[in-house]
Formats: structure tokens, sequence, C-alpha cells
């Protein structure tokens, strides 16, 4: 919704913007073409200098003859009355232009016409100098103004400005508005379709059209989503069936392969195979067990128990059962907490976590049966806790490392490092984040990042 | 419970076994046979339960949770309704462990397939005795054990040694229990502070420490250099050498 009151906006300013603009640019023009106009009047002889060309010598008038051919161009003809209203000099004089003229008749013509000639006077020395034009060549319109208006002419054209921008902006604001209403429908349905949720637009209507596309597109991402959901459990609860009935053949292989290893009457090699078979048996159940997990984390379906967590003391109580479990002599395990991380608290899944640690030491003690130095540190940061888990052991290969670090390979449930893989998905169940790196020094690092529980109080 | 006057041992409770896997029902009683039980009995589905349970009150009941004829949860409940009887659940899914561990049903152990004999006969040992005998565990005499030259009588909190004889104070006594119950293994931090005070670890590291340096004084020769109660650094301490007497 924030964008479409940003598109709203932006449509208000831009249009009341394209009314000003427009109304500034008429104005502009206006007065552009009234300059020109008058700048060409006063370009050529005004009627003074006209009027001052024509000089009396010796009772008899002549023009110059510039003067004359600017009348020849301009205007059709000239007169000059005497006081008495007489014509005493003239040029081109129409036949049906009088040559007497009486005082309310000077008055009448003087800022009008002369029998429909629009005519120009000026005073002569000798009286009154007329020129005329052609019928109908010049539209003539006396102007009158208040005073105080044009007093008030540099107030009241920035103000009917400003009334202009606001009438505009009013009327784009309701045309942007309707606008606005028709839209909003439109923009909700495809946020709703992005949290994939299902979508019914109503079609009537200007924007129908596009409401219809929606709603199609939506129907289809519904479709999609319920075939994706569905493949993703059938696989699931196939593995689950799988490894379901897998576990009761094996309870037997297991129970009976034990109970050889511990049969006093049998020699020792035939009771030292029997306990191979109980092992590997062992390695089956993990393996069956971690499948499941690893695919109920991948699809979203493992349960998460979340409860307050203090991983300080989880990662304590992992070394020492590892430790307690007869662990080799060649391994080393060492648990380095920050001082502030002690009591650092997150909410999780002690279960899924527990297990998450134990496979990292787990997957360092197998992959370096020569011994290694397992080292687990934690630190606490803004909002998140850290936990480096490193060996000083061969490292990942190169391939492996590749794909741990690729979220986009983690459908593919590898039977190398599935482990490792229950790992990645347990932290990212928890919104955390793992890296896992090869160190120059030799041996791995595997980086965990987990957010801090909000109830995280004692910090 | 008239049945427990009667019961001298838990190898004389009558086990009721139900799973429809014939198979697996005879590795079952072979495994509580040699581990001692002789009263087993089984039964392949729920109505074959019913019927055993009704006509053999049995002491004991393993479970398995998917059975043909319904699910063993819902069996146990039946069972519950006119009896205590303890259950041990046997389940092949994971998703079982969600429900044993989230509902609160009630059941009193539960041993994901497949199993170790061993496991099954611990847990089921276990089971037994919290459900028949738990007064007589808990009247149990504490043990009396020596570290080396130094005795430790945890019934009276009474250490004698060639200095004299100490008496543990409170939380000396809970931490030294602690150790011993878990004697030759690591004991973290949290689990010595949760078992003396009751709490997290956290804010408690020194007290503990303190409480370590004068529990060893009382038992170690030489508490600067101790051979019994060391100190496994960044995780806790471990006892050994105990000889229980």
């Amino acid at each position: 919704m924030k964008s479409m009151m940003k598109i709203l906006f932006r449509y208000v300013l831009s249009a009341a913007g394209i009314a000003l603009i427009l109304l500034i640019f008429n104005f502009a023009v206006l007065v552009a073409w009234i300059i020109q106009e008058s700048a060409i009047e006063q370009h050529d002889y005004s009627t003074g200098q006209l009027a001052n060309s024509l000089i009396e010598s010796h009772g008899v008038y002549t023009l110059s003859e510039s003067a004359a051919s600017e009348i020849e161009k301009q205007y059709q003809w000239a007169m000059l009355l005497d006081d008495t209203g007489r014509v005493i000099w003239s040029k081109n004089l129409p036949p049906d232009v009088p040559l007497k003229y009486t005082a309310s008749d000077v008055a009448s013509f003087t800022r009008w016409y002369l029998n429909d000639y629009p005519v120009y006077v000026w005073r002569h020395s000798d009286g009154l100098f007329v020129l005329g034009r052609a019928k109908g060549s010049t539209w003539k319109h006396n102007m009158e103004m208040r005073h105080e208006f044009m007093d008030k002419i540099f107030v009241g054209v920035p103000a009917v400005l400003i009334l202009n921008a606001v009438a505009a902006i009013l009327l784009a604001l309701l045309f942007g508005m309707r606008l606005f209403r028709s839209l909003k429908p439109l923009a909700k349905g495809i946020e709703e379709m992005a949290e994939k949720q299902p979508v019914e637009l109503s079609t009537r209507g200007l924007l129908g059209d596009i409401a219809v596309g929606i709603n199609k597109t939506s129907v289809r991402l519904m479709k999609q989503e319920a075939a994706l959901n569905q493949r993703d459990n059938a696989r699931t609860t196939w593995i689950a069936g799988v490894s379901h009935d897998i576990r009761t053949p094996l309870s037997l292989v297991m129970g009976y392969a034990s109970q050889l290893e511990d049969d006093p009457e049998l020699p020792p090699a035939k009771r030292e195979q029997a306990g191979i078979i109980r092992r590997q048996s062992q390695r089956i159940k993990t393996l069956v067990s971690d499948l499941n997990l690893a695919s109920k984390l991948e699809y979203n379906m493992q349960p998460l128990r979340l409860n307050p967590v203090i991983l300080a003391e989880l990662l304590r109580q992992v070394a020492a059962e590892f430790l307690n479990d007869g662990l080799d002599n060649c391994y080393s395990i060492e648990v380095i907490i920050g001082k502030d991380a002690q009591n650092a608290v997150i909410t999780g899944d002690q279960e899924l976590l527990r297990r998450a640690v134990a496979n990292l030491l787990a997957n360092s003690i197998r992959h370096n049966p020569k011994g290694c130095q397992i080292k687990m540190t934690m630190e606490k940061g803004r909002g998140i806790c850290s936990l480096s888990v490193t060996d000083s052991g061969a490292g990942f290969p190169r391939a492996i490392l590749e794909n741990l670090n690729n979220a986009q390979y983690s459908a593919g449930l590898q039977n190398h490092g599935l482990g490792l893989t229950i790992v990645r998905q347990t932290i990212k169940a928890h919104g955390g984040s793992t890296e896992f790196h090869n160190l120059s020094s030799g041996g791995c690092e595997v980086i965990i990042c987990l957010p801090l529980s909000a109830a995280d109080t004692r910090a | 419970m008239g049945m427990v006057m009667d019961m001298n041992d838990i190898l004389d409770c009558k086990l009721l076994m139900v799973d429809d896997e014939p198979e697996l029902r005879q590795m079952v009683k072979e495994i509580l046979r040699k581990e001692g039980f002789m009263k087993v009995i089984s039964a392949a589905d729920c109505h074959q339960a019913r019927e055993l349970f009704a006509s053999e009150s049995p002491d004991g009941v393993i479970l398995d949770v998917s059975l043909p004829d319904g699910d063993g949860f819902s069996l146990m409940r039946e069972f519950r309704a006119g009896s205590a009887v303890p259950v041990l659940f046997l389940s092949a899914r994971d998703e079982d462990e969600d429900r044993l561990l989230g509902l609160g049903l009630g059941a009193d152990d539960y041993i994901t397939k497949p199993f170790l004999p061993r496991e099954l006969t611990l847990r089921l040992r276990a089971v037994l005795n919290r459900a028949y005998f738990p007064v007589v565990l808990k009247q149990k005499e504490k043990p009396v054990f020596s570290l080396g030259e130094i005795q430790v009588d945890l019934n009276s909190g009474l250490v004698y040694s060639n200095k004299g004889q100490f008496t543990l104070t409170a939380k000396e006594f809970a931490l030294l229990e602690k150790l011993y119950e878990n004697r030759g293994n690591i004991v973290t931090g949290d689990s010595l502070c949760q078992a003396a005070w009751g709490d997290d670890l956290y804010g408690y590291e020194n007290t503990l420490m303190v409480h370590i340096r004068r529990l060893r004084e009382k038992i170690e020769p030489e508490p600067s250099s101790p051979r019994h109660l060391l100190t496994v650094r960044g995780l806790g301490y471990k006892l050994t050498g105990a000889d229980r007497k």
C-alpha cells in the first residue's frame, strides 16, 4: 500500500505541475507576443514622426520622400486639418472622406474610425495630422482600467497563478483518488498472492482485465503450491515408512547379534564377528533415523519443541558425554565459552540442538581416525551467539565443502555427510546460519550463528 | 496394590509383551528369560492383549505402538483405566517419540527399535523398580566408599582420614554424592549446580569453586594437587579412584 500512496502522490504532483507549466507557458507566449507587436509598431515611423516630416514652406506643404513611401506602405492616405476643421493638405485622400469637419466630428473619429477607415491623429504645428488605413485592416479598441487594478496587478498575477495551482492539485487529487481506489484491490491481490493466499478479485470496472489476469495467476500458483506440498509430503511419508519398516527386522539382527556377542560358549573370534554385526546394525539405525530427520527438516515437517536453551550448558554436556563415553585418548575436546556468553539463552529444541552439536563432534572423530584436537568456542554478539567448532584433522573434501555451503543443494540428501546436513537444517530451522570452512593450518571449522532468545534477559 | 506384598523381587513380575512380529516376540521372551524374568506372556494384537490382560493381570506391559488392529497408546489408556500397571513402549517411528515426549501420555518409558538387549532389560528393570519398590529404593543405605586412604560415609556425611574426622556441609555432601553417582565420569558444572543449588551454573561458578576447594581439603591428602577430585577444564569435575565398600 505504501507504494500505491507514493504513486498517487507523484501523480498528483505531476498533474498539477503540468497544469502550472502550461499556464506559465501560455502567459509567457502572450507577453512575448504583445512585446513583439509593440516593437514592430515602434520600429516603423510613428504617427508623430510622419506628422513632423510634413513641412510648410511658403504656403506649400511638402512631405519628405521617406515619409511619403512609409505612408504608401503602411497607410492608405493622410491629411492635415487646420484649426477650423478644413482639409489644407492631403495625400491619396479617398473620395468618401469629407473635406470639412466640426469639432464633434474630430472628437468622434480621433480614437476610432473615420467612415470606417481606422485613423491615427497627431498634433501638427498647423493643425491636426490624420493618417488613415484601409477599411477593415485594423481592429481598434480602447482599453481602460481602474487605477486600483493596475496597482494591484503585481500582487494579482501571482495570486491567480497560486489559485490555479491549488485548483490543479485538488482536481488531480480527486481523479487520482478514483484511480487509487480502483488500483487498491489489485495491489492487495498481488501482495496476497506473494504470501501464497488464494486471491479472488472483482473483475468489474476499468481494471477488470488486469483483475482477471491476477485471479488466473493466483489459481495457478495455488495449484502448483498444492502439488509441490503433496510431493514433499509423499516423499517425507515414504521415507518415514521405509525407516519404520527397516526398524523391526533390524531389531532382530541387532538383538541376536548382541546375544551372540555376549555368549560365553562361542569362541572369541565368532563373538567378535557378532560384535561387528551389532555395531553395523547400530550404524544403520543411526543412518535411518538421520535420513528420516533430515527429510522432515527439509520439508518443515519436524515439530520443534521450543524452550529456552542455555547453549553453554548444552555444549559442556555434549562434550562431557563424548569424553565419558570412552573417547580414545588421541582425541581431545576443549570447550571455551566467552565470559558474556556463559548465560546466553536461545529459544530452541534442546534435543535437536544437542544432536546437531554431537553430529559435529562425531564427524570430526569419524573422519580423523588417527585422532585430532577438537575445540568448541562460543561468543555472544549483538542479538546472536556464534559457535565455532574446529578440529586439527584432515578437513572437508572439496566437493563436500561446496555442497555444504550451497543451500540450493540442500534437497539432495547425500549419503555422505548426512550428519552435517542435519546440522545445517537444524540451525536453519532455528533461524540461524552455518558456514563450513577448511583451515589453512589444516583441519576444518564450522561456524554457527544463532539468534539469541528475546527473553535473554539476564544479559 | 496387593501384589506388591507377594513380590520379593522384580523378577517375580509377570510381564505381557505385545507385538505383531512373532520373531520379535520370541527374541524379547528369550532376552527376558535370560535376564531372569520367568513369567512372560505375549500377544500379537490389541484383541489378544485385552483378553490376556483381563485373565492374567500382568505386573508390567511391553507394548508396541503400532499394532494391526489399533495403536498402543489407546490400548494403554484402556489398561490404565482400571490399574496402574507400568508400561514400557516399543516404538519403530521417530514420530512416536514426539507423541511420547509431547503429550504426557503417562507411559513409564519407551525404547525405539532397534534396541540392544541390555537397553531393554535396564529400562524394564528401572520401570518395574519405580512402580513396585519405590519406598525400598529410597530407604536404601547410602554408599560408603574409600578414596585411597580416606573413607567417606554418605549416611553420616562423615569423612575419615589420617588428618582426622570431618563433617561434610550440606552443599559439599550434595556435590560429593553427585560426583560419586557418576564416579569415573565428567560431571559438568551445570549438573553440580543443579544438584547443590537447584539452579543454573551462571552466577555460581565462583561459589562452586569455593565449595570444591573446601571439599578437597577434606577428601584429598594434598588439596593443592588433587588425585581424586579432578578439574576438567571448561567442563566440570570428575571423581576417580572411588571404591565402594
